[in-house]
């Protein structure tokens, strides 16, 4: 289908300032979608209330407006502007909840306005929990028990039915705030009043826990002509129970069976088929139970999120772009793929490595803040890193934080054992460490892993970097001299730093005496096929194998 | 082949923290669309996804790495670049700076040298000697007594901090002796390898930042902001106006003069921002930071030049005057920045502000109109501004003289104003008709109450002393928790009372940038 001519002008709603949970990753979406619409020649009408963006650089679009993302005052845009359509799904849940508001004040029907990407019924759906768990089940798919309350006396009900633990989520709020989980009555009252404040609907969902699960997010996009691609499939390496923005994460997804992934797959397609994204991206969760394999689905977001924009840099594969011109009626088959510039958008990405998520904590900022990880984001920023391995992309991601580790680091203290299981149990920024120091100090990886419920494998990755320690520590002597020992290092995602930390040397010297033998590290391709077609504008990750893609 | 264009290296700023977000991203992109604007082949490295610099088309080549010496040195010997930009990035690629030139790495624009006679105290201060500008009175402390000395020297309240950390981290106002020695074994403790800083506090001065460009001999002021909130509320977390709404014509000329010598002594290639405090017509120099600043992209948008774009054309060895860039631009209207917190994240934290910076983000409005401008950054920060209903005061002494004729404001605009029994006695002595209200748990209901119940539309409460902080933590991360707009500093009670004020009488209007920028 080629491109709507019905349509001249769109406005696209930003996501207004950073706060915890709606990040820069709006920018870059938000800046994808200006240029790929300016690109098809549409004037394109944009509001945003943060003056740090790329996407309210003046050229970005015909009219920017830097006004409150409210409806009074989007509504004067629009009264305004009299754009034909508007797209609210790369704005993050600010932009979704604003232009959910003026298609309930009638605004858009009002002046004409179509909304593309999603529409108010699907925001709905999507959002609305009730709605939701009716359109799942419609489908088939099994959700976690689950029931709505709009006061405290309802909500008690409800958590008489269901049993503790419970999570209290509050419908139409932005990164969880106001939810939690809940243990007993006390927490679950102050929790429940809570999130009925915070909510838009004075709603609150109560449901079943499913702490400790596995959690799973899959990057889904669709066309008009129903087309649907899997963009990419993340794993957390912190399981159910805390905010995936505050989770590290993976990608692809690592400890699934190839049944289990594609049953994921055939409900994340079936999933967006039924609430209805008739164009776009999705991002869709979901949690399975590590001993039954029971999966449940959690929640759905119809438009692009923070995950999404993982899932790009990941791949390779720019899904705002994609996205808004899927909502100008473009088909996946019809976009040609930038980086490859022969393989088109319905090609599904290919990876060969691996890719880690780390979230970054500013807790000393606010002395007296619980600092335990939960379903409400705390974390105010994130690293990627990209390795060959696990255990690779783990280490360059910890020393990328900038937090003062130079990778999988020692805890600089020794924890007391009742200390070291409060932090095994309940999930902190410094959970990672803990970690390290829990297998150093002998701890099973089966009673580790029953305290923390992180999949085994993870766990096991994990002592295979400390074994790789002890080698360096054993080879002291030998590591600057012998190419075979430094190259398992770097391999393992070793850093100078830490190396020359093993063997009593400095990073400097680390760098040279590799520089002198010869062990050089190697570039790769982020090419979004595999190495399958040549790419264009590639970008690069490094790591230490013998072929080297980069062409400098 | 054809043969390769010469290569620029573009260092990103990593994860985004509290101090280090977008606006450091939103530099290095224009960095890089400035470098192949030029003709050169623009390279970029950082590791943070949220990023528009990680686009696969901001720049020439990407490369997803941790930016640590190592990774750094990796990349320079693969792309072997003819520069290597280190002042777009924040802190992070700064800290590297030094190691990079240590290693042979040509990094252009401003030198290393000079971006460490800013930060070091010592050089610093014969910068400012030799410019003539004056500096707040200060000294360096190896221990308490010493402290108490130096302290009891330049007169409290000062300003004292640790000399090896960033960012304004454990930074503190101190009014007494009491206070500091409180510090000095609670928070810190003083040693010679770790001595702690200490600057006499300005109380009550205009805050000033401004931004500049230079082409290492002609420099010209990108823009100069005056701040909202008096010095001593970090300049991250407090709202600024540009252009300047009290600063006189002389005092801007002096502003300008400094910032021209300083620019000129730093032998500044790129951008430069300074921080400086008016108090009783006196200029101070608190700052001087010779790279991209956090306000570069407000500045930005103020003002229709995109100054990161500029800079990088003259370290890439473009002049000012090339690059059509003669003198600085006074836009015809109000742009309002304001910050962003989390607190509604953190409950039970007290969402008082102070030195240390602690909002994740930032918000413009604009508007022909000051006080609209002031308005419209406070609805798009989240404040939910009341037009009518009940507002609730209770302010420090110190504040207790500008608050009577800002409820009398308020009152006449058709507010209730509702105090507890201190802040009351002054207004009603002051002809103000108040509703006393009980403080926490002497009466009910209580204050807290009211802010639970949603019966007060707004929160007036700037910070007492350490009796009282115990109630005001409450009523204002209750106030936080409850979504009621909350202002902790007299100076910001004053703007919203204009503000409101100016939306009572207009109404609210929307325009775009292109518009404002014909």
């Amino acid at each position: 289908m080629p491109k709507r001519t019905d349509i001249k002008s769109i406005l696209i709603i930003g996501s207004g300032p950073i706060v915890i949970g709606q990040a820069c990753e709006f920018d870059y979406s938000g800046a994808q979608a200006c240029k790929a619409l300016k690109a098809e020649g549409y004037k394109v009408i944009l509001v945003n209330s943060n003056p740090a963006t790329i996407m309210t650089d003046p050229e970005m679009a015909d009219r920017t407006y830097i006004e409150p993302i409210i409806p009074e005052f989007v509504e004067k845009i629009i009264e305004k502007e009299r754009p034909d359509a508007v797209l609210p799904t790369l704005g993050g849940q600010t932009a979704l909840n604003c232009a959910f508001q003026l298609a309930e004040m009638g605004v858009f029907k009002k002046y004409n306005v179509e909304m593309i990407g999603a529409n108010a019924e699907v925001i709905k759906k999507a959002e609305d929990r009730e709605l939701f768990k009716k359109a799942m089940q419609k489908i088939g798919l099994d959700l976690p028990k689950s029931k709505r309350a709009h006061s405290l006396k309802e909500a008690k009900q409800v958590a008489k039915e269901i049993g503790f633990p419970l999570i209290i989520r509050p419908s139409f709020t932005l990164g969880g705030t106001g939810g939690g989980a809940a243990f007993n009555i006390q927490e679950f009252e102050t929790i429940v009043e809570r999130g009925l404040e915070a909510s838009m609907l004075s709603e609150v969902l109560i449901e079943e826990s499913v702490a400790g699960w596995k959690e799973f997010e899959m990057e889904v996009m669709r066309d008009l002509a129903d087309n649907v691609v899997i963009i990419c499939s993340i794993e957390n390496f912190d399981p159910m129970g805390v905010h995936t923005g505050d989770s590290i994460t993976v990608a692809p997804a690592q400890t699934l069976t190839d049944k289990e992934f594609q049953l994921m797959r055939d409900a994340s397609i079936a999933v967006i088929r039924e609430i209805g994204v008739d164009t776009g991206g999705s991002n869709i969760q979901f949690a399975v139970h590590p001993d039954t394999g029971r999966m449940v689905i959690i929640e759905m977001n119809p438009r692009v999120s923070r995950s999404s924009a993982l899932a790009s840099k990941a791949t390779g594969f720019p899904i705002a772009k994609i996205a808004a011109k899927l909502a100008v009626g473009y088909t996946l088959d019809e976009i040609p793929n930038d980086i490859t510039q022969v393989t088109p958008a319905s090609f599904e990405p290919t990876i060969d490595y691996c890719v880690v998520k780390i979230p970054r904590f500013t807790f000393e900022k606010f002395p007296g803040a619980d600092q335990t990880l939960t379903i409400s984001m705390k974390s105010v920023g994130e690293t990627m890193a990209i390795g060959r391995t696990f255990k690779e992309a783990l280490q360059k991601g910890l020393r990328g934080l900038e937090i003062s580790a130079a990778g999988f680091d020692d805890l600089k203290f020794k924890p007391t054992v009742a200390e070291l299981n409060n932090k095994l149990k309940y999930p902190c920024a410094e959970r990672i460490f803990y970690l390290k120091y829990a297998i150093k100090s002998g701890m099973s990886i089966n009673k580790i892993y029953d305290i923390t419920k992180i999949d085994k494998w993870f766990l096991n990755n994990l002592k295979e970097i400390i074994e790789v320690e002890s080698f360096i520590k054993k080879n002291k002597k030998k590591i600057l001299k012998n190419p075979s020992i430094m190259r398992k290092a770097k391999e393992n995602g070793f850093s100078d730093i830490q190396i020359a930390r093993l063997i009593g040397s400095d990073e400097v010297s680390v760098y040279s005496a590799r520089e002198k033998m010869g062990l050089k590290v190697s570039f790769k391709l982020v090419d979004t096929c595999a190495a399958e077609f040549p790419a264009f504008t590639p970008y690069y990750y490094s790591t230490y194998e013998l072929e080297d893609e980069c062409r400098a | 082949m054809i043969p390769h264009k010469k290569k620029i290296i573009v260092l990103g700023g990593g994860p985004n923290r509290i101090g280090q977000g977008i606006e450091f991203d939103y530099c290095c992109c224009h960095a890089s669309y400035a470098i192949k604007e030029e003709g050169y082949e623009a390279i970029m490295v950082n590791s943070n996804p949220e990023t528009v610099s990680t686009d696969f088309d901001t720049s020439d080549r990407l490369y997803f790495e941790p930016l640590t010496r190592e990774d750094v040195l990796h990349i320079v010997e693969a792309e072997k670049p003819a520069g290597v930009i280190v002042q777009f990035g924040g802190q992070t690629p700064l800290n590297l700076a030094k190691q990079l030139e240590d290693a042979s790495v040509p990094i252009i624009g401003t030198s290393v040298k000079s971006i460490d006679r800013a930060e070091d105290r010592k050089l610093f201060k014969a910068i400012l000697k030799k410019a003539k500008l004056n500096q707040p009175q200060n000294g360096i402390a190896k221990s308490t007594a010493e402290a108490i000395k130096i302290a009891k020297k330049i007169g409290y309240p000062v300003i004292v901090r640790p000399s090896y950390v960033l960012g304004g981290r454990a930074m503190r106002i101190v009014y007494d002796e009491i206070d500091l020695d409180e510090y000095m074994k609670k928070a810190v403790i003083a040693s010679p390898e770790k001595p702690i800083l200490i600057d006499k506090f300005l109380d009550d001065a205009i805050e000033v930042d401004v931004d500049c460009v230079s082409d290492g001999k002609k420099t010209v002021i990108c823009g100069i902001m005056e701040h909202i909130e008096e010095a001593g509320i970090h300049s991250g977390d407090s709202a600024c106006v540009l252009p300047t709404f009290s600063l006189s014509k002389s005092m801007l000329d002096e502003i300008r003069s400094a910032t021209n010598s300083l620019a000129k002594e730093l032998k500044v290639i790129g951008l430069m921002n300074i921080q400086y405090a008016v108090k009783n017509s006196v200029l101070y120099v608190l700052e001087v930071n010779p790279r991209a600043s956090r306000t570069v992209p407000f500045v930005s948008k103020a003002t229709g030049v995109q100054w990161a774009k500029i800079a990088t054309k003259a370290m890439l060895g473009k002049t000012l005057q090339e690059l059509g860039v003669e003198k600085e631009i006074i836009p015809g209207y109000f742009a309002v920045k304001e910050a962003v917190f989390p607190f509604s994240r953190f409950p039970g934290v007290d969402p008082v502000l102070g030195p240390e910076m602690k909002s994740t983000g930032e918000v413009m409005g604009i508007d022909k109109d000051l006080g609209m401008a002031y308005m419209k950054a406070q609805i798009a920060a989240g404040q939910k501004l009341p037009m009518e209903g009940k507002i609730f005061i209770s302010v420090n002494d110190r504040d207790k003289r500008t608050i009577v004729g800002l409820a009398k404001r308020l009152a006449s605009l058709g507010y209730v104003v509702v105090s507890t029994p201190g802040t009351a006695d002054i207004l009603k002595k002051n002809g103000l008709e108040v509703i006393p209200v009980a403080k926490i748990g002497e009466g009910s209901p209580d204050i807290l109450d009211l802010i639970k119940n949603l019966e007060v539309k707004m929160v007036i409460n700037t910070p007492g002393d350490k009796k009282t902080k115990f109630d005001e933590t409450k009523i204002r991360s209750g106030a936080i928790m409850h979504m009621v707009p909350i202002i902790t500093t007299i100076s910001g009670a004053r703007a919203t009372v204009s503000g409101l004020e100016a939306a009572r009488k207009k109404g609210f209007n929307v325009c775009s940038l292109q518009e404002y920028h014909e």
